[in-house]
């Protein structure tokens, strides 16, 4: 095989038994990689009934076949596994150089499986695999793991660990690589604690080969040609990083404020890219093989939140600030620091402590929960120490690890959870931007934004500007980039690479790269296949088309100020022609005609 | 009228924002006396082959390539943002 490495490793934590398989070539090549693969392992290995933090669930961590080569912005791998913030499927993607090391100590996945009788770590150096005490690292932060793991193991391998979040199993851990990197959403990181996993070191000698290296170096020349030449890919993203949309989105009235309160924010220039860059920004930063550098290197001085690391991005930004009326810049990167530290998705943690403050105001919650702080909407310290006591698992932070949803429960309102199934909304509104409110829907991972960035036609105006508030043409729209990014994902390239190429070139470059051809089509194909079989698997797990639903004050409360004032959410209309674009029945079920045609009955 | 930039155009105009009281019928008569104060360094973040194919305009909030692009009238109590090709996720 080229691309694909060929082979797979399982680690059965409960008994200690490592063992490898080969990896079947009509599986590789009708799933790609990294999150096509790991979905297919855990349809036919995990009863999707099974509960997310039982020994019974696996954890899934697999590379695409781009990953460890040179191809630009390629080196990502997947973690895939059941969620136990959704009940759903989770596919966390992350960058960094973890993707790249397991592929060349010579796997393409891990699947891991059971759990151990007490914490360990897994060192993987080549051939020779070792589950390894890890009782003296449980506990520590994600730096400090990485370091005394480094120490006992090569000073150059690759840390994959969770934190003291993942440990107590925060609902939304997440796994972090190359200290900064995440594996991030949807509470994978809570699974790793669950079986006592600390930590996933991996160093490797090895390489990846290619099919056709002339016609894989003329791919990636011409891909990185088309990257460099766009100015969102080339210059944009390195210049400000993803913070620079909180003004864009700001200003068209599409920026999440006050828990969803309202479209726009007053504020939001003092937390925007512009201000990230004067004032935290140290350096950009790249992944494996990236020609973009979209990373933060970022370092606060102020004594109060003094600290340095990486971020923050856009959604990061928006959820410890705008979503909570916070324009302090510090306190927003300082917020971020601390989930890269503790192991903690910023988008959930931001969107949960925004939850909090609305419960906060309207008197559900008061200072006898929250240990005699006032949550109110705007407290940058607050909102801080909340982020700390989530990571450590002290106090109401224990209450805020559950997610907005579980916590929005707990004190009788549910409604004030910004939430698909469970799972945080990111940071654009579905109410001034439609076609993006049905992907958060119908995402099989619940509300995220990089399954289906439509925000790229429907704002930024890439590869071409479609009008944002129609639902004409939407669900077409974000079908067709719902099965491009599951394509895209399953191969290990960085979503940002779509500003430059398109599915053409992907195509191009994984069929010089394997020796198998694929066209367009069947690079797309694959991506149809992916999302129907995550959807087979949601189904099985008891999610239905009741969960393919936003909170209702996105479908009744207008958006009060702003450009976008008046404007709601018009899913109920579009829902249906999704359903049917993508050959499901009106329930949501794939039809066994669309399951044929994609190879699934 | 009040212009506000962002991002490079931002370093490109040495400011935030300002008041402009030339009259400007449409957005292609802004941009062009823009590109005329500003150069080239202006320029190159807002026309591809003098076609605004680049900047995200704005006028009170609303893109103007939905509106009637370079031929979008102006007010003179209008907003008009302009921000070069960035974008993120």
């Amino acid at each position: 095989m080229h691309g694909w490495i060929g082979k797979v490793l399982r680690i059965d934590l409960t008994t200690g038994k490592t063992s490898t398989q080969p990896l079947d070539a009509g599986l590789a090549r009708d799933y790609i990689g990294a999150r096509g693969l790991g979905t297919k392992f855990l349809f036919d290995e995990v009863d999707p009934k099974v509960d997310a933090l039982s020994p019974a669930n696996k954890l899934i961590f697999v590379a695409g076949p781009f990953t460890g080569t040179y191809a630009p912005s390629g080196g990502r791998y997947n973690v895939v596994t059941k969620a136990p913030l959704t009940g759903g499927i989770a596919a966390a993607n992350s960058g960094g150089t973890w993707g790249p090391a397991l592929k060349y100590a010579g796997y393409d996945a891990v699947i891991i499986e059971g759990k151990a009788p007490k914490p360990v770590y897994v060192w993987i150096r080549n051939q020779n695999v070792e589950i390894r005490d890890a009782s003296h690292i449980w506990g520590k932060t994600v730096p400090d793991t990485s370091d005394a793991i480094r120490a006992e193991t090569d000073q150059d391998a690759h840390v994959a660990c969770i934190g003291p979040a993942g440990e107590n199993q925060v609902l939304f851990a997440c796994i972090m690589n190359d200290l900064h990197r995440a594996a991030g959403r949807s509470g994978v990181g809570a699974v790793m604690g669950s079986k006592n996993l600390k930590a996933f070191a991996v160093i490797g000698t090895g390489a990846v080969t290619c099919a056709n290296k002339e016609g894989f170096e003329r791919a990636v020349l011409k891909v990185r040609e088309m990257i460099h030449k766009h100015p969102t890919g080339g210059t944009g993203l390195r210049l400000y990083g993803t913070d620079v949309l909180t003004n864009i989105l700001n200003q068209i009235g599409g920026h999440p404020t006050k828990n969803f309160q309202d479209g726009q924010y007053a504020n939001a220039d003092k937390i925007g890219g512009e201000s990230l860059s004067a004032k935290v920004l140290q350096r950009p930063k790249g992944c494996f093989a990236c020609v973009i550098s979209c990373g933060r290197v970022s370092k606060v001085t102020t004594p109060k939140y003094k600290g340095e690391g990486e971020g923050p991005e856009y959604e990061s930004a928006w959820g410890f600030g705008s979503d909570s009326l916070i324009d302090d810049l510090d306190a927003v990167t300082k917020a971020n620091f601390l989930c890269n530290e503790y192991g903690m998705d910023t988008i959930t943690m931001g969107a949960t402590i925004a939850c909090a403050m609305e419960l906060y105001d309207i008197g559900a919650i008061t200072k006898a929960d929250t240990g005699g702080i006032a949550l109110e909407w705007g407290n940058a310290e607050a909102m801080v120490e909340m982020t700390r006591l989530t990571g450590v698992g002290e106090g109401f932070g224990k209450k805020l690890a559950l997610g907005s949803y579980r916590l929005g429960e707990l004190y009788g309102h549910p409604e004030l959870s910004m939430s698909v199934k469970k799972q945080e909304i990111p940071a654009y509104d579905p109410r001034a931007i439609q076609g993006i409110g049905l992907n958060y829907a119908t995402a099989n991972c619940g509300a995220a934004h990089v399954r289906g960035y439509t925000i790229q036609p429907e704002v930024l105006g890439t590869p071409a500007k479609v009008d944002k508030d129609t639902i004409e043409g939407k669900p077409e729209l974000v079908i067709e980039y719902q099965n491009m990014t599951a394509a895209l994902d399953a191969s290990g390239a960085c979503l940002f690479t779509t500003f430059g190429v398109g599915a053409a070139e992907l195509a191009e470059l994984l069929s010089t790269l394997t020796g198998v051809g694929y066209s367009t089509d069947e690079f797309m194909k694959c991506g149809d296949r992916i999302w129907n079989l995550e959807r087979l698997w949601n189904l099985r797990a008891g999610l239905s088309a009741k969960d393919d639903q936003l909170p209702e004050r996105l479908l009744k409360l207008p958006i009060k100020t702003g450009p976008s004032k008046g404007s709601v959410s018009r899913l109920p209309e579009m829902l249906p022609v999704y359903y049917e674009r993508r050959g499901w029945d009106a329930s949501g079920v794939p039809t066994e005609a669309r399951l044929r045609a994609l190879g699934l009955a | 009228m009040r212009i506000a930039y962002f991002a490079t155009l931002r370093d490109v105009a040495g400011k935030r924002e300002e008041g402009w009281d030339r009259p400007a019928a449409t957005v292609g008569d802004l941009l062009r006396d823009l590109v005329a104060k500003y150069g080239p360094e202006f320029a190159r973040w807002v026309f591809e082959q003098g076609e605004l194919r680049l900047a995200i305009v704005l006028v009170n909030g609303r893109d103007v390539r939905g509106l009637q692009r370079l031929d979008t009238p102006l007010a003179p109590a209008d907003t008009v943002t302009i921000f070069p090709p960035v974008g993120g996720g």
